[in-house]
């Protein structure tokens, strides 16, 4: 299955309506996009998807990190090695 | 009686007139989307109990809880007719009653089912996209609940986005300027864990005060003690040693994966605009509790105000920043931080000298809130109510000079949601002084105010009432 948003290959179903299987869900391991197989073309065909939310993994690479990851304290990063 | 569960209200809304059923079987896109949406552009709109999701056999969703001034008021436990400006009032006595601390309590529904293995959070919540080019599936109204790593009796409860990324990996977004991205902080400094709880589906105070912006080392259960008029009962979580709700429909447990990041979003913000997609915190769920009933999930639609978000986000940081101001300048009467989540601001106060309206654009940016939302400040004096756009507008028009009465502090930090920003968490901040100038600034000449005529309020009254007589 293709990712509607990043088209990549790997996403896969991993999950389905639990009453009467009406849809299923499928999801990318990429860019963790998650879709109902039953919701509007525009979210589901990668054709059709908003090409301003389209992403690849150079818009991915490109992304701020939030919040940003601050230093390990100098006595933490001792301690961390000590414990292993 | 306050409610102790968001089953607790939704009897009273009921009662009220202000519960509508929706019994037929809805589509968890578009249909919840569409309806929510519509329930908040409706004066006095109804919360919306969906019965039937297509789908799921033990789930109903609830949206609009807080979507209208009436069910505003219901969550209060106030008459449903009371005015904004009556509800402020009202909260902020209320306030004065911190800290009503919670009382712990050994057993509630919400323990009725431990989950550890095998779980999915596909299964047990009916989870659905708020809008089309969200980034996937969104817990909106959840309450996250964590301790400071550093003075663990600090705990917070907060209201952060969270996107459902896999049956037991959760996204999470935290600004800088919360305080759990606080905590995170610390904790990643340190490199040692950091649990959380979330909890789903809460008693309509939670949410409000869960919402609201108060200091870093405020109880927020405390204070929902202090809202409620009796303590919140909460509950230890399984594992980690946190509160949560003891009224909760279902609590998400787990850890924060620090030290990384991951693709997030975007989402509709409270702006009306998706946000864009960053690198994000992420939850690993590692145990869910819930009650045995069929689950009633809660959930907040997001769009284009005003809806149900800026309902919610009204008056608690009104309220809270108002306090906050007044415990220095006690002159400050009220503050309207109604609109985008405060991006304007409008206070009312007395004022102590020239240019003192200044002053008090300047301590709103210093309080916990004010940092970054508010970029346009409007400060009225205390004879204009800041709740009414038209009296506000008039003070502008007939009280502000432009050539002395704007200060403009260029990038000051901003909302990093702001969609007209030019760098991403900074904005340009504007104080409007539309007061009358006083000693030693120069009098405003033909400034003689007209009084209301005497007798005003009670041929309000008369006319009102024989308006009435006539229907």
């Amino acid at each position: 299955m293709i990712c509607p948003r990043c088209d990549d290959s790997r996403a896969d179903k991993i999950f389905e309506a639990p009453e009467d299987g009406s849809w299923e869900l499928y999801r990318c391991p990429r860019c963790y996009f998650v879709w109902r197989n039953t919701e509007e073309e525009e979210v589901t065909n990668p054709d059709l998807y908003d090409p301003r939310f389209k992403l690849n993994e150079e818009k991915i690479a490109a992304m701020d990190p939030k919040p940003p990851i601050p230093p390990i304290r100098k006595e933490n990063r001792t301690r961390h090695r000590d414990g292993g | 009686m306050p409610y102790g569960s968001l089953r607790d209200f939704l009897v009273k809304a009921e009662e009220e007139g202000q519960l509508l059923r929706i019994k037929e079987e809805v589509r968890p896109e578009p249909d919840i989307r569409a309806a929510a949406c519509a329930a908040a552009k409706i004066p006095g709109g109804p919360v919306l109990l969906f019965e039937k999701i297509q789908g799921y056999r033990d789930k109903q969703v609830v949206m609009n809880v807080h979507g209208s001034w009436e069910n505003h008021a219901l969550t209060l436990d106030l008459p449903k007719k009371t005015t904004v400006k009556e509800q402020f009032h009202e909260l902020a006595k209320r306030w004065d009653r911190y800290p009503l601390p919670a009382k712990r309590v050994t057993d509630a529904p919400v323990k009725e089912v431990i989950l550890d293995k095998d779980f999915s959070l596909f299964r047990e919540l009916p989870l659905f996209r708020v809008n089309p080019q969200d980034g996937g599936f969104y817990l909106s109204k959840a309450c996250t609940i964590a301790r400071d790593p550093e003075n663990p009796e600090n705990q917070n409860v907060g209201i952060y986005r969270i996107q459902v990324k896999d049956h037991d990996r959760l996204g999470i977004q935290l600004s800088a300027q919360h305080d759990l991205a606080a905590y995170l902080r610390k904790a990643e400094e340190r490199d040692i864990p950091l649990r959380v709880a979330v909890s789903v589906t809460n008693d309509p105070i939670v949410s409000f005060v869960a919402s609201s912006p108060l200091k870093y080392d405020e109880d927020e259960y405390a204070m929902i003690g202090a809202l409620r008029g009796e303590p919140v009962e909460v509950i230890s979580s399984e594992r980690g040693n946190l509160d949560v709700p003891a009224g909760a429909e279902l609590i998400i447990e787990g850890e924060i994966l620090t030290r990384q990041r991951s693709v997030e979003g975007p989402f509709t913000e409270y702006t009306g605009s998706y946000s864009t997609s960053m690198l994000q915190v992420e939850i690993k769920v590692d145990l869910i509790t819930r009650r045995r009933d069929p689950i009633i999930f809660e959930n907040l639609y997001t769009g284009r105000p005003w809806g149900e978000i800026d309902y919610l986000m009204a008056l608690n940081t009104s309220l809270t920043i108002c306090k906050q101001m007044k415990a220095d300048f006690p002159e400050v009467d009220a503050v309207n931080a109604m609109y985008t989540h405060g991006y304007c601001t409008i206070i009312s106060s007395k004022m102590r000298f020239g240019g003192f309206a200044k002053t008090l654009g300047c301590k709103l940016l210093s309080t916990p809130h004010g940092i970054t939302y508010p970029k346009l400040i409007i400060v009225v004096d205390e004879d204009v109510d800041p709740f009414d756009l038209e009296q506000v507008i008039w003070a502008m028009t007939v009280r502000f000079r432009p050539e002395r009465d704007i200060a403009i502090i260029p990038n000051a930090p901003a909302s990093t949601l702001d969609p007209a920003h030019l760098v991403r968490g900074l904005a340009t901040k504007i104080i409007i002084d539309a007061t009358k100038p006083v000693f030693p600034d120069i009098p405003l000449s033909d400034a003689g105010l007209v009084d209301l005529p005497e007798e005003t309020a009670y041929w309000m009254d008369e006319i009102k009432k024989r308006m009435e007589e006539l229907k």
